[in-house]
Parts: structure tokens; C-alpha cells; sequence
């Protein structure tokens, strides 16, 4: 099924580099000069020079034969360089859609990012490279040393010829016709050792809780299964290989068996001693190298590039058409006016419902509220109750299963990504910050933004410390050198600059400390449009206007004090969220 | 080193593990070298006695042993893959067993990827070992005596090989060096581009949110040229190398043919002793292939030293004693851990949990509390001193009755099993671990389970609910450590949490302790902690300080003391 994937992007790749693929060809053909002529070379040296006694005579037709192997050579070097022309231009396809697809799968709905992704472009990209250099090379040496050989041996001895190309024909064929099938066992060969190594890591990566709940036997037993699983794709690999060899007995060690057959009826024929030895050397020297290196290298690196290149494709669907969907040409649709003062609600979600499965219970049910311009609203609720779930869901990042999501009016569902960007903004907990310049990083949501902008956003939301210590915002930001609590920052004060009229802050600023979180969340509070936080800390919920509770099936809304009096799962959260009751009068001492 | 001797007696092993495959292919593989080494000679002969019209016998027998190449190599095939499948799984299966028979201390210093490193990609080098060692005698033979053949034929032919061959070595080895100078760069900026994308898979919610897929490919794409023009001129260096190696071999052949031509020429030589001399110039010149099979065992001598580093790390001695009636009494005796630098973790704490309390373990970081966790439930056995559960010492314990009696839930769990349920109940009989052939949800064992650690309504919500594969599971931490202490509540007498609820909400923590309180009556507690309410909540409350114990008391009693109160004040101003 996915082969053809494999072939269809070979072939592509071929296509698409002809004239490179044609000066290889070139080259190739230079390269192959001593093979045409090493037989027939020295059949002329050990004639007309050794055995006729002109040692001089004999050594100038090998001097020849010199000269051409040093062309030979230098070809060689030629061949690779433009090998290279064609495997690099491959190299980069494969590398941008290993890029795009990653990109495309952590960026779709419902998508995780799959870091696995990393690898494949590191090392899966680097087989491909390798084995598509080796397969290249492999397939047009033996096409054309065969070739040579052949040739030389048709000027030499025509009936010689005849007869060697027959069993080299007949190896062939058993070769290719177990090919598929090599493929095949390759394939479940190389899935039973990632399976092996992914259960193994699973296993040992809870080395501890295994042991710890005496599943000693168990876990290694499952973990044996797959050993024995790789075992047996091993020795099918055996079977596989054996086949490998017996093709190459036969097409290259028989046409060598015919020759000595055929000798003496040959030798009666007026074959020379020279002739021989120099169908010999076309035999042994040219065809049996050049069919060994060509099921070798298709059995060896030919399946690896098969497999491989086959696992990029599976994980990085190509799309021929790179666009995405015709969504973007839409024009979003306006309902009338739904507000009292004739403007539609900032955020309208009605009769919401979403479970994470068809037969799952699902998180929100026929939920609905509505937020005015410059509205602050908190959600609290325990963990997993569903609060991020419903950040995804206003700012239209997953589709709900029943109702409706309206941004001023506008149905998220119908809004293309790029325009639903400039109506909301959603900061996630995971804070995104990437190599480049502090200044560059702020403007990822507003490009426009000038530098007097950026600097009175970093003084608003208390980020002037941080922007001083990494060197102003021309200065170079290393994520990896940052702290998750620098990171969330510098996230809140690129979102405090989004032109959107939402803000959704989910667990935002968790890893800020109390104060900071305050002053970020006060910001935000000030900055016109409306405000939705998905609150880590019970004191997001007492700086907001409004507070959602969600847990379990019946959330609520409402201002702090009509739930203090309304939600009992509020009035626990109130009571004992950071670390409540301490039994002495040292409550001073803890922050609030 | 020790280690290395203990590594070649696990490659003697595994040699010795192929059984009959490894006997097998030496006996093939010897075939085919003498064979290897007698068709020059064939041909030569069948090639004069062709010449003068001799006896066909010569390429009859020449004719036999080509097909005894061709059987040969197949079944040299065949053997060497049986042979190493079997090797391989013997040692998977035993480092297996091994991996799970020693305690956590000793696969903590090895990062797990180290570990399956070795399971999976050393063990198959070490599995190679026969074939390396029967390939690596057996493949040197043809060509070291096709030099010795060559030298008995005429000795001018056996040196200039010699001196040709010198040659090739000097040229090969300049190719390794200019060829690793040139990759460095290239996997420079391969790491570069590596770098980028996992910025924007970190950051892929942000990215979907912003809707800027496109520019973030832009921006990993970037340096794509710049890994093009690297990846060229890597080609390029190769072609130079290249072309200088690829004419030595073709060179090296030639002048043989010269040498045998006058060789002939003043008659030393018959045209078909010329034949046999250029087939074994052929053959010595693939000496340097023959070398780098010399790589194939030191490769595998290597991965048998690194699975026997692992293999040479003793097993926890497990003892035989049933556990006496009782209600899970913990007592440590003067208990000492080091750390592998020889400093105190613990340093002689004397315990005693009554049966049926809830002790709390608080300390600054570092003050040994998930040490005293892990040496209490015989994770791993104290340096010195004695941990008893009902009055057994600990290392006497049946292995199985230990692990009824005592239950774990940590800090981060990792949960194992293909389902949900199967993370569950991976401390329970195999018959209520796994999930129930009819359609009911769950075993009624994780059913409470899941109640009890208040994740029920989370796995209701999963898409297949209790059977919902873990891989596609999403869990947040705290979703993952109630998962985990649902797990460690198939304990009997003694429940040991280090710091279970950390990522719990407040809310959600005190359902759960009302939950284990509620029902777990009789069961031991012993629970490290970072809270306030946690030690609050427990009937006594164990204080470490620097690896001794400073106090065991009541909360009220302790945090009198300022000392203690410090302990739980936040190291910084951060969450």
C-alpha cells in the first residue's frame, strides 16, 4: 500500500534531477573504460607480447591498460560529485517534509507534538541519505560494469558471451523475484526491533514502580515476548538472505562453471591461451563483482532505504497540493447583533458539549455562557476537570461535538487560522520561546510593533528585569537557558501586544512567582477587551469579576461571594488550594 | 579492569550459546576457504590441460568446487542468522531477567536509554560473537594463503602483492580522516535544524493558537542551504578520496599480470599458473576487507563487556519467611545509606511506625526522606542497620509476600501495562490486573482503586474508558499520580507515599486522603511530604535533617520550633 508511496517519491526525486542524473551517467561510462578493456588487454599482452616472447610488447599493451584504469579513476572521483548533485536536492525534500509534517501534526487539531519526529529527522533522514547515495551507485555500477564486461567479452569471444549471460540473467531474476518478499521481512524485522525498544524502555523506565509492585515477572515476561518476536524475524532474515546467495551462485558463479565447460571445445575452435585468460578476467574481474556489489547493496542498504524512507512517509504524508484548505478564501459570516447595545458579546458559546470520544462521558455538557467587552473571568476546578479543555474550545482550537462558539459575533468554526489569531489570543502553560532576538520574539504575534511599544509592554508587565539581565531586546534569547517562569513571561508580554480583543490565559503564569503572577494578571486585567483565566492559584479566581467552576457535571458561574454561598467544590478550593491550615497563629508567615 | 575479563567470558558464552549454528558454520565456512583456495589452482590446470588438449579432469574438479562455493555460502547464511538469533535471545532473555532480579539502585546510575541501549543494541552485537569469531579466523585464510600460494608459484609475484597491499592501507586510512573533518559540519547544522523543530514542537499549542504554522516552517527550513552546501562538499571530499583509492586495487592486479607476464615469457610461468596467479592476486588484495571484519569483533567483544557490566551487578538476595499475623508495624533499626561517593544519605535513623498509623516524613530537600522511603519498603536493603515489618526483618521476607503487603506510589509514577486498567492493576493477581473478558468496565479490585484515589472520573471520560491504551492517554501530572496511587492501593498492611500528591490540587488531595483514611483503616501509613496539611494530618511526624532523625512528634508539637517551620517554606518565591 505504501510502497508504491516509496517508489512513486523515488522516482520523483529521479525525475526531478535528470540533467545531475545524466552527467553521473557520463561519468559512469569514463569510469567503466578498464572494465571494457581489461580482458581484451590482456589477451593482447600475453599473445602478441609474453607468449610470443616480445616482453615489451606485453608490458605496453598492460601500460594501456594503466592509463585507462587511471582515467577510470579519475572518472570515479566525477561520479561523485555528481552523485551529490542528485542526493542532496533529495536530501532537502526529505528534510522539509520530515519539518512540515511534524509541524503540521502538532499543529492540527487533536494533534500531539511527537518528538520521535527529532529522530527521524536526524537519523532516519541520514539513512535515506546514505542508502539512496549507496542504491544510486550500486545499480548504474552494475548496469554499466556488467555492461562493459559484456562487451568486452562479446569483441573476445562471442560464443563465451552467449553463454555467461544466461545463468547471469537467471540469478537475476531469482534475486528480483524475492525481493518483495526481502522487503517485506526487512520491514517486520526492523518494526519488531522498535517494538522490542520501545517496550524494553517502557519497562525500565519504571525499573522502580515494577519492583515496587512485585510485577518483576510479569513485566519481564512481556517484555521476553518481543524478544522472541525479533528472534523469529531474525532467522526469517536468515531464509532471506540464504535466497540472496544462492541467486548470486548462480548468476555469478556458473557463467565461470560454462567457461570451463566450454574451454577445450573452445581452445579446438582457435581460442588463444590469451582469450582465456582474458574471458576469465571478464568473468571473475567484471560480471561476478558487479552482480555481488548489485545484491548486496539492493539486499543491504536497498531495504534499509526501502523501510526507512517508507517510515518517514507513513509518520509525513506528502502533499502534492501544500496549500491548505480552501477555508481560508471564505469570508467569516457576521449574525446580527445580539447585545444590548447593539454589539454582539465578546464571546457567546452555546449548548457546548465534549467528551474525548464517542463513548466517552464527556467533559462539558450543553454548556453555555456569554462575556462582554472587558469582562475578567476566572475558571477554577480541580485538575482534570476540564479547564484547558474549554481554553481550547473558546479560542476554537478543537471543534466541540455539539454547539457553538461566536467571537464578537463571529462562529469560530468558520474563521480561518491566521484571522482567528488577530480576534483571540491563547497562552497555553507551556510557554513558546524560540532562538532569535528578545525583540523578534515579542513581535511574533504583531510584526508592526515598534521598539517604544515593546519597551512599555516589557515595564507594564514587570518583564524590565528579565529583558535587562539577557542584554535589551536586540539581545539573542537561548529557550534552553531560560527558566519555565522567564519563559511564561516573555509569553505573556508577546500576548500582551497581540492586537486580539480576547485574551485566554491557561496556566499562563504558574510558574511565575505570586507577585509577578499579579502584576502579569493586572496588565491584563487594564489592557482593553475581555479577559479569560484558567486559574492555577485560588487568587486568579478573587482579582476576577466573575469565577466558573468547573467540576464534574454542573459548573457554575457567578462573583466570588455568590459562590462562596453557592459551590461547596468553590468553598473547599477557597479553603485549602495553596497550603491552608496551619495549626498555629504563624499564619503570617505564609504568603496569601 | 576485571569487568573486561568478565566481558570475554560472556563473548566464550555467547560463542558457545550459538550451539550447533556456530559449530555448524565453522565447518561450512572452513569448506569454503579450502575451496576457495584450491579453484585457482583448478583453473589454472583445467586452463592448460584446455590449452594442451589434457585431461578433462582438472575442470571437472574445478567445476565441483564452485558448486561447493555456492552451496557453501548459502548455508553460511543461513547458520550465521540462526545462530545469532539464538545467541542474541538467550542473552536478551538473561539480561532480562537479570535487569529485574537487582535492586533500583543500581539501574538508577544508568540513564534508561543506556539500558535498552544495551538490551537491544549491545546484546545483538555481543549475540554476533560466533559469527564474528569463526568469519573473522575463517575469512582471513583465503587471501593470507593466496600470498603463500603466490610466493611457492614465483616469489617476485607474492612481494610485489605484499608491497601493494602496503599501499592500499596508507590510502585507506587517509580517506578516515579527511571523511570524519568534513562530517563534523554537516551534523553541526543538522543539529541546528534538530534544535529548531523541537522549539516549535514545544511550543505547538502557542503555534496552533497564533496560527503560524507556515512561518515556523520557514523559520526551521532556514537552514536547509546552508546543510545542502555542507552535504556537497562532504560529496566532493569523497570523490578526491576516491578517485586516489579506486586505482590502487586495479594497479595492484596489473602489475602482478606484468610480473606473471615475464614470468611466462621466460618460461617459469604456464598461461594457466598466469590465470591461477591473477585470481590469487585477487584474492590477497581483499585483505583490507578481510581486516574490517576484524571490526565485527571487537564490535562484539565490546557489547558483551557492556552487557556484562550489567550482568555482574549482584541480584537482591530474596528470602523465604512468611509474614506473621499482624497490622504492618514498621521498625528501623539504626539505618544507613550511602551514596555511591561514600557520604551519608541516612545515617543511623531509629523508627518505629505502630500498626495502623499515619506517619508523615518532612525535611529540606536532600534531608533523605525518599531514601527512608525506599529502604522501608525494601526497594533497595540499607548499607546497615534493619528494617522489620511485623517483626521480620525485611530481608528474610518471602518476595511475593512482601510485595502483598507492602504498596508504593511516588512523586512521578510510571505507569506500565496496555491499558489503563492494566496500570492499575499491575500490583494485583494477574486475574484482576487484567481487564474482564465481559463488558463490565473494570475488575471490581480497580474499580475501588480508581474510587478510592478519586481518578474514576477521569478514566470515565477516556475514550474507551478503563481499556483505553495508555500510549494514547494523555495524563497531566496529576492525573498520572492518582493513576499511581490507585496502583499502590492493593498494599495489605503497609502504604508508603513519597510525595504522591504533589501535583494534586488541594481539593483533590483531600479527597483522597478522606478516601484512604476512610477505608484503609488498619493499613500503615508512612507519607513524605511537602505540606503543611499533609504533616498536619498525620498522627506523628518523622523530621529528617541532614540524614538523622531531628524529631518525631505531632505536628503541633514540632512547629513550635522554627527550625521546622522552615522546612516548609518554599526555597524561592516560585510557585
Amino acid at each position: 500500500m505504501s510502497r508504491p508511496g516509496v517508489r512513486r517519491v523515488t522516482w520523483r526525486a529521479l525525475r526531478a534531477s535528470r540533467r545531475e542524473l545524466a552527467g553521473l551517467g557520463g561519468w559512469s561510462l569514463v569510469e567503466s573504460l578498464p572494465a571494457l578493456l581489461a580482458g581484451y588487454l590482456v589477451a593482447r599482452a600475453v599473445d602478441e607480447g609474453f607468449l610470443a616472447g616480445r616482453l615489451l610488447n606485453g608490458l605496453a599493451w598492460l601500460g594501456v591498460l594503466a592509463v585507462a584504469v587511471l582515467v577510470g579513476a579519475a572518472a570515479t572521483g566525477r561520479t561523485y560529485r555528481s552523485l551529490g548533485a542528485v542526493v542532496e536536492p533529495f536530501r532537502d525534500e526529505v528534510a522539509a517534509q520530515v519539518i512540515r509534517g511534524a509541524l503540521r501534526d502538532a499543529t492540527r487539531t487533536g494533534g500531539r507534538p511527537d518528538s520521535a519526529a527529532v529522530t527521524r529527522l536526524t537519523h532516519q533522514m541520514e539513512i535515506v541519505r546514505d542508502t539512496f547515495a549507496g542504491l544510486l551507485m550500486v545499480t548504474r555500477g552494475f548496469l554499466f560494469s556488467a555492461g562493459a564486461a559484456l562487451l568486452g567479452l562479446l569483441a573476445l569471444a562471442p560464443v563465451v558471451a552467449a553463454l555467461a549471460v544466461a545463468p547471469l540473467v537467471a540469478g537475476l531474476v531469482v534475486f528480483l523475484a524475492a525481493l518483495p518478499a526481502m522487503v517485506t521481512h526487512q520491514r517486520a524485522y526492523v518494526r519488531a526491533g522498535e517494538q522490542l525498544g520501545q517496550s524494553a524502555a517502557t519497562a525500565l523506565a519504571g525499573h522502580r514502580d515494577v519492583l515496587a509492585c512485585g510485577a518483576q515477572t510479569r513485566v519481564a515476561a512481556e517484555v521476553a515476548r518481543w524478544v522472541s518476536a525479533q528472534a523469529a524475524a531474525e532467522r526469517v532474515l536468515a531464509r532471506m538472505a540464504a535466497i540472496r546467495s544462492l541467486s548470486l551462485g548462480i548468476g555469478g558463479w556458473l557463467p565461470l562453471l560454462v567457461l570451463m565447460v566450454a574451454a577445450p571445445w573452445l581452445v579446438e575452435r582457435g581460442l588463444t591461451a590469451g582469450a582465456v585468460l582474458g574471458a576469465l578476467i571478464y568473468v571473475s574481474t567484471g560480471l561476478q563483482p558487479a552482480l555481488h556489489t548489485l545484491v548486496q547493496g539492493l539486499g543491504g542498504g536497498g531495504l534499509r532505504y526501502a523501510v526507512t524512507l517508507e517510515n518517514i512517509l507513513r509518520t509525513c504524508p506528502v502533499s502534492d497540493d501544500q496549500r491548505p484548505p480552501a477555508l481560508a478564501a471564505r469570508m467569516p459570516r457576521r449574525r446580527p447583533p445580539a447585545g444590548p447595545a447593539g454589539r454582539p458579546p465578546a464571546l457567546e458559546v452555546r449548548g457546548l458539549t465534549f467528551g474525548y470520544g464517542p463513548h466517552a462521558r464527556p467533559v462539558l455538557q450543553n454548556f453555555s455562557l456569554t462575556l462582554v467587552d472587558r469582562d475578567h473571568l476566572a475558571v477554577v476546578g480541580p485538575s482534570g476537570a476540564g479547564k484547558s479543555t474549554l481554553a481550547a474550545l473558546m479560542a476554537g482550537l478543537v471543534p466541540p461535538q455539539a454547539g457553538t462558539v461566536h467571537l464578537a459575533g463571529t462562529r469560530v468554526a468558520e474563521v480561518e487560522p491566521a484571522a482567528l489569531a488577530r480576534m483571540r489570543v491563547l497562552v497555553p502553560q507551556e510557554a513558546y520561546v524560540f532562538t532569535g532576538s528578545l525583540a523578534d520574539n515579542l513581535r511574533y504575534l504583531r510584526p508592526d510593533a515598534d521598539d517604544h511599544t515593546l519597551e512599555v509592554a516589557l515595564d507594564t508587565l514587570g518583564a524590565r528585569p528579565l529583558a535587562t539581565r539577557l542584554g535589551g531586546l536586540g539581545a539573542p534569547v537561548a529557550p534552553a537557558l531560560l527558566s519555565a517562569g522567564e519563559r511564561q513571561l516573555i509569553a505573556a508580554v508577546r500576548a500582551w501586544l497581540a492586537p486580539a480583543p480576547l485574551v485566554v490565559l491557561d496556566e499562563a503564569t504558574c510558574h511565575l512567582d505570586p507577585v509577578l503572577e499579579a502584576t502579569v494578571e493586572a496588565a491584563f486585567a487594564r489592557r482593553p477587551g475581555t479577559l479569560v483565566v484558567i486559574a492555577h492559584r485560588i487568587s486568579s479566581a478573587l482579582r476576577a469579576a466573575r469565577v466558573l467552576v468547573l467540576d464534574g457535571d454542573e459548573p457554575v458561574v457567578g462573583t466570588h461571594e455568590q459562590l462562596m454561598a453557592r459551590s461547596a467544590t468553590y468553598r473547599v478550593l477557597v479553603g485549602c488550594w495553596d497550603d491552608p491550615v496551619v495549626p498555629s497563629p504563624a499564619v503570617s508567615t505564609r504568603q496569601r | 579492569m576485571p569487568t573486561f575479563a568478565v566481558g570475554d567470558r560472556l563473548l566464550r558464552q555467547t560463542v558457545l550459546a550459538g550451539g550447533g549454528w556456530t559449530a555448524g558454520l565453522a565447518a561450512v565456512a572452513l569448506l569454503g576457504a579450502a575451496a576457495e583456495l584450491l579453484l585457482p589452482a583448478a583453473l589454472g590446470r583445467a586452463v592448460d590441460a584446455a590449452l594442451d588438449g589434457g585431461s578433462a579432469w582438472w575442470a571437472v574438479s574445478a567445476c565441483a568446487l564452485v558448486v561447493v562455493l555456492i552451496c557453501v555460502d548459502t548455508l553460511t547464511d543461513l547458520a550465521s542468522g540462526f545462530g545469532a538469533a539464538r545467541a542474541t535471545a538467550g542473552l536478551r532473555r538473561r539480561l532480562l531477567r537479570h535487569l529485574f532480579a537487582v535492586d533500583v539502585r543500581v539501574t538508577c546510575r544508568h540513564p534508561v536509554g543506556d539500558l535498552v541501549g544495551r538490551l537491544v543494541g549491545q546484546a545483538a552485537d555481543a549475540g554476533q560473537a560466533g559469527n564474528a569469531v569463526v568469519l573473522a579466523i575463517v575469512a582471513v585464510l583465503p587471501p593470507l594463503g593466496s600470498v603463500v600460494a603466490l610466493a611457492i608459484m614465483e616469489p617476485v609475484l607474492g612481494l610485489t602483492l605484499l608491497v601493494g597491499l602496503g599501499l592500499l592501507a596508507v590510502l585507506m586510512r587517509a580517506f578516515v580522516a579527511d571523511a570524519s573533518a568534513a562530517t563534523a559540519g554537516y551534523q553541526r547544522v543538522l543539529g541546528n535544524i534538530a534544535g529548531r523543530l523541537l522549539e516549535s514542537l514545544t511550543g505547538a499549542r502557542t503555534i496552533a493558537a497564533a496560527g503560524t504554522t507556515r512561518r515556523e516552517e520557514d523559520r526551521v527550513l532556514a537552514a536547509l542551504p546552508e546543510l545542502d552546501r555542507h552535504g556537497r562538499h562532504t560529496w566532493g571530499l569523497l570523490a578526491r578520496a576516491s578517485a586516489r583509492t579506486s586505482a590502487v586495487a586495479p594497479l595492484l592486479n596489473l602489475s602482478v599480470i606484468a610480473v606473471g607476464g615475464y614470468a611466462l615469457t621466460a618460461g617459469w610461468l604456464t598461461p594457466g599458473e598466469l590465470v591461477a596467479a591473477v585470481r590469487y592476486a585477487a584474492m590477497g588484495a581483499g585483505l583490507g576487507a578481510v581486516l574490517a571484519t576484524l571490526n565485527h569483533l571487537v564490535r562484539s567483544r565490546a557489547g558483551a563487556h557492556r552487557v556484562a557490566e550489567l550482568l555482574t551487578q549482584p541480584a537482591t538476595p530474596a528470602g523465604d519467611r512468611p509474614l506473621p499475623p499482624g497490622g504492618g508495624a514498621l521498625r528501623l533499626r539504626g539505618v544507613c545509606v550511602h551514596a555511591d561517593d561514600g557520604r551519608p544519605i541516612l545515617d543511623g535513623v531509629d523508627l518505629d511506625v505502630p500498626a495502623g498509623a499515619t506517619v508523615a516524613v518532612v525535611g529540606a530537600s536532600g534531608a533523605g526522606k525518599s531514601t527512608l522511603a525506599a529502604v522501608a519498603g525494601r526497594l533497595y536493603d540499607p548499607d546497615g542497620g534493619e528494617v522489620r515489618l511485623d517483626g521480620v526483618p525485611l530481608r528474610d521476607l518471602d518476595a511475593a509476600a512482601l510485595r502483598r503487603a507492602v504498596g508504593y506510589a511516588f512523586d512521578r509514577p510510571v505507569l506500565i501495562g496496555a491499558t489503563v486498567h492494566d496500570a492499575i492493576g499491575l500490583a494485583l493477581p494477574v486475574d484482576a490486573a487484567a481487564p474482564p473478558a465481559d463488558r463490565s468496565p473494570a475488575t471490581p479490585e480497580v474499580l475501588r482503586a480508581a474510587r478510592m484515589a478519586a481518578v474514576a472520573d477521569v478514566i470515565e471520560r477516556l475514550p474507551s474508558g478503563y481499556r483505553t491504551p495508555l500510549v494514547d492517554t494523555p495524563l497531566s501530572g496529576g492525573e498520572n499520580q492518582r493513576l499511581g496511587l490507585a496502583r499502590a492501593f492493593a498494599a495489605e498492611r503497609l502504604l508508603i507515599l513519597d510525595d504522591a500528591t504533589s501535583s494534586l490540587d488541594t481539593a483533590t488531595e483531600h479527597r483522597i486522603t478522606e478516601a484512604v483514611l476512610g477505608s484503609a483503616g488498619g493499613r500503615t501509613r508512612l507519607v513524605v511530604t511537602h505540606r503543611t496539611a499533609a504533616a498536619a494530618a498525620a498522627d506523628l511526624v518523622a523530621w529528617l535533617d541532614g540524614g538523622r532523625l531531628r524529631g518525631l512528634a505531632p505536628h503541633r508539637q514540632l512547629w513550635a520550633d522554627p527550625d521546622y517551620r522552615a522546612v516548609f517554606q518554599p526555597a524561592d518565591g516560585g510557585s
